[in-house]
């Protein structure tokens, strides 16, 4: 009985979670977000516009080929908050970032909502993160 | 239109000032003088000026989705006690948020076509809000899409409001809490994220209450007897904040991109 009800509480928490993640522009649902996954290659563009910062960078693969990598961070405005900027990394910057990536297998992640900001290394420098 | 933008133009500096005034206020008195209540602008009114940044971690906070108390996580929100008019037409949307969401051809008002988010679906967003407290007027200003009401303390609804995005709204103070009462919506918003309909009889009460220096709570209670069988209320907070209200616009051009670059290829089947 004790499981049960840590389990439901446990579902209950992680959908709280997730109620609080999914406020911001859209769900999440197309990202898994119980898996991370850790990228390192180069920025290909720092796009620092709303409704939500994107990273466009490089990165190759387990097979050693490229793929060109979408990330989704939060809105301009709560990664200000969270102590990014516009020149947090710029075109060519070597960069290493956590992501939760999508689910259907697209070179696409979320590395950010408004509840946490994935760990990232620009040119060796770690970028403010936190988590949920 | 040109009329309203001339008084806020008029109506902010003072309104400004005044708040520094406030703020100025809140210092404790020295002894002897007249304690001030907290919270309390003289002549006991709520003083509500200030940046209020929502609170979606707390308790209250991730009752984000929806205002039906019953279902604070929009797990189903199939259930809410709609009418069969609006059963029907719930059945239409395609939202991106909630236990229903999808993005495949989402026809949220908001994300689809950068629409007004309306009352009250403005608080669902994790955006600041500003208040302007005037004698005549009060004005909320929200950080999300830049939008800003005016709540008339001095007047009356008109008898037949035109139906607006954000309504026509009156208000008053009542002990601590500030009562906002809005009518004279059209039928193109969704009262929350999870697409739930409202009719042009929607009829939104807002109770603001400083619970603290730092705590704002704000009670939103629903009534619209077109499409829902009852009212019902939910509770959202804020905090004080010093953190300025940026620029979070809906810019069509925007949303567009980002919906074609990243949204629309995290989907099945999987695009580029």
């Amino acid at each position: 009985m004790k499981r049960i009800l840590l389990a439901v509480l446990a579902a209950v928490a992680s959908l709280a979670m997730l109620s609080g993640a999914v406020m911001a522009h859209h769900g999440v649902a197309g990202y898994d977000l119980t898996k991370t996954i850790t990228l390192h290659g180069t920025v290909a563009k720092f796009d620092w516009s709303n409704p939500h910062v994107v990273l466009y960078m490089d990165a190759k693969n387990e097979s050693g080929e490229m793929q060109h990598w979408t990330i989704e961070f939060a809105a301009p405005v709560h990664m200000v908050r969270a102590g990014w900027s516009k020149s947090a990394m710029k075109a060519g910057d070597d960069i290493t970032i956590d992501t939760h990536p999508s689910r259907n297998g697209a070179p696409v992640g979320i590395s950010s909502t408004i509840t946490f900001i994935l760990k990232t290394v620009v040119n060796g420098q770690a970028l403010p993160s936190r988590t949920e | 239109m040109r009329i309203r933008m001339a008084i806020l133009m008029i109506a902010l500096p003072p309104a400004l000032a005044f708040s520094s005034f406030l703020t100025a206020q809140s210092v404790p008195a020295p002894t002897g003088a007249k304690a001030q209540q907290p919270g309390l602008m003289s002549g006991g009114i709520p003083d509500l000026n200030g940046i209020w940044n929502p609170d979606f971690r707390g308790p209250e906070g991730v009752r984000v989705n929806t205002w039906d108390p019953s279902d604070p996580f929009a797990t189903h929100p199939e259930k809410a006690p709609m009418t069969p008019w609006a059963a029907e037409k719930f059945k239409g949307v395609r939202p991106p948020f909630g236990a229903l969401q999808t993005f495949d051809n989402t026809n949220d008002p908001v994300q689809r076509y950068c629409d007004p988010p309306g009352v009250p679906r403005i608080y669902m967003y994790p955006w600041e809000l500003t208040f302007l407290q005037t004698p005549k007027i009060v004005y909320i200003l929200y950080e999300y899409t830049k939008v800003w009401r005016a709540i008339y303390m001095d007047r009356d609804h008109p008898k037949d409001p035109e139906n607006s995005w954000m309504g026509d709204s009156t208000g008053k103070y009542e002990g601590d809490t500030f009562i906002i009462d809005t009518i004279g919506f059209n039928d193109k918003t969704w009262l929350d994220q999870t697409g739930h309909p409202h009719s042009d009889a929607l009829h939104v009460i807002e109770r603001f209450r400083r619970v603290d220096r730092d705590k704002l709570e704000l009670s939103v209670t629903i009534d619209d007897p077109k499409a829902y069988t009852k009212t019902f209320s939910a509770t959202k907070v804020y905090k004080l904040t010093t953190e300025p209200m940026g620029e979070t616009l809906c810019a069509y051009s925007e949303m567009k991109e980002f919906q074609e670059n990243v949204v629309d290829r995290t989907q099945t089947p999987p695009s580029k």
